[in-house]
């Protein structure tokens, strides 16, 4: 049960965007630009990132839509994203984007965690400074997103199907102007 | 440079500035060797994303809200702190 009233039927961040669009709309329009405008990452490389730092976070609602949006971005791959949510370091994706990630997991610790060390093993992979710029600001915005889902015990659905077809909605249409309807859902 | 800022770890976010007020100050501040915050850099490298950044700063900090400005700050100080970040 969330920590406040919330408008009831929307999960995850859906019932704080509607409860508070002041600033749902500039969180949605940052989200459109990092995970969807024009960039040298793919989009899946970015919702794997975004996925990943959820997962680290144990944020269940932010880990299964951004893991979803990958897959379908991924023909369907869920196998590939549920790998790389667990053990990225032994899943069939790019050696660039396994330092990215590994970048990612030391924003997750802390922005001091990253070193230079690391930045240098992600450019001998082929990460650009715009890729590696791109990287920290998505995982350090997913810090955010993540506290700020499980800061008010929003109410998260745990069945898959929801995560389907809503992930495959966003992959389709982007994080701006999306309905946000209530559901029901047994889980 | 001022003698007490070292290099970002990109150079290419620090040496290509967009257009912007960032932009701007960070001419200001170089040219008379002082030191300012190299976030600066990192707002004018994506002017897209820095825009939404600062709707929603503003919004959050100075929006319409139950709380004062003053307790907002000293929550984003306070955050700042725990995170052992002193800018």
């Amino acid at each position: 049960m969330p920590h406040i009233k919330l408008p009831e039927g929307l999960p995850g961040i859906s019932g704080l965007m509607v409860c508070r669009p002041e600033t749902s709309q500039p969180l949605n329009e940052l989200a459109q630009a990092l995970l969807r405008a024009n960039n040298t990452l793919s989009t899946s490389d970015r919702e794997l990132v975004a996925a990943y730092v959820s997962s680290l976070n144990e944020c269940h609602y932010c880990r299964s839509i951004h893991g979803a949006i990958a897959a379908h971005h991924l023909q369907g791959d869920e196998k590939l994203v549920s790998h790389v949510t667990r053990d990225y370091s032994s899943s069939a994706i790019s050696a660039k984007l396994k330092a990215l990630l590994y970048v990612a997991g030391k924003v997750w610790r802390g922005g001091k965690h990253v070193t230079a060390d690391d930045v240098q093993e992600a450019r001998k992979h082929g990460a650009t400074d715009q890729d590696i710029h791109d990287t920290v600001l998505i995982a350090a915005a997913f810090c955010m997103f993540n506290r700020y889902v499980d800061g008010l015990a929003t109410w998260q659905p745990q069945n898959p199907e929801f995560y389907r077809s809503r992930g495959a909605l966003v992959a389709e249409q982007g994080y701006l102007n999306l309905k946000r309807e209530p559901i029901s859902l047994v889980d | 440079m001022h003698p007490d800022m070292k290099p970002l770890f990109l150079p290419d976010v620090e040496h290509n500035p967009k257009p912007s007020t960032q932009a701007e100050v960070i001419r200001l501040m170089q040219n008379s060797d002082s030191e300012y915050p190299q976030i600066l850099h990192l707002f004018a490298y994506k002017p897209e994303a820095t825009q939404h950044l600062t709707r929603f700063t503003r919004e959050v900090m100075r929006g319409h809200s139950p709380l004062t400005d003053g307790f907002r700050e000293l929550i984003a100080a306070y955050t700042s702190a725990r995170n052992d970040c002193a800018f």
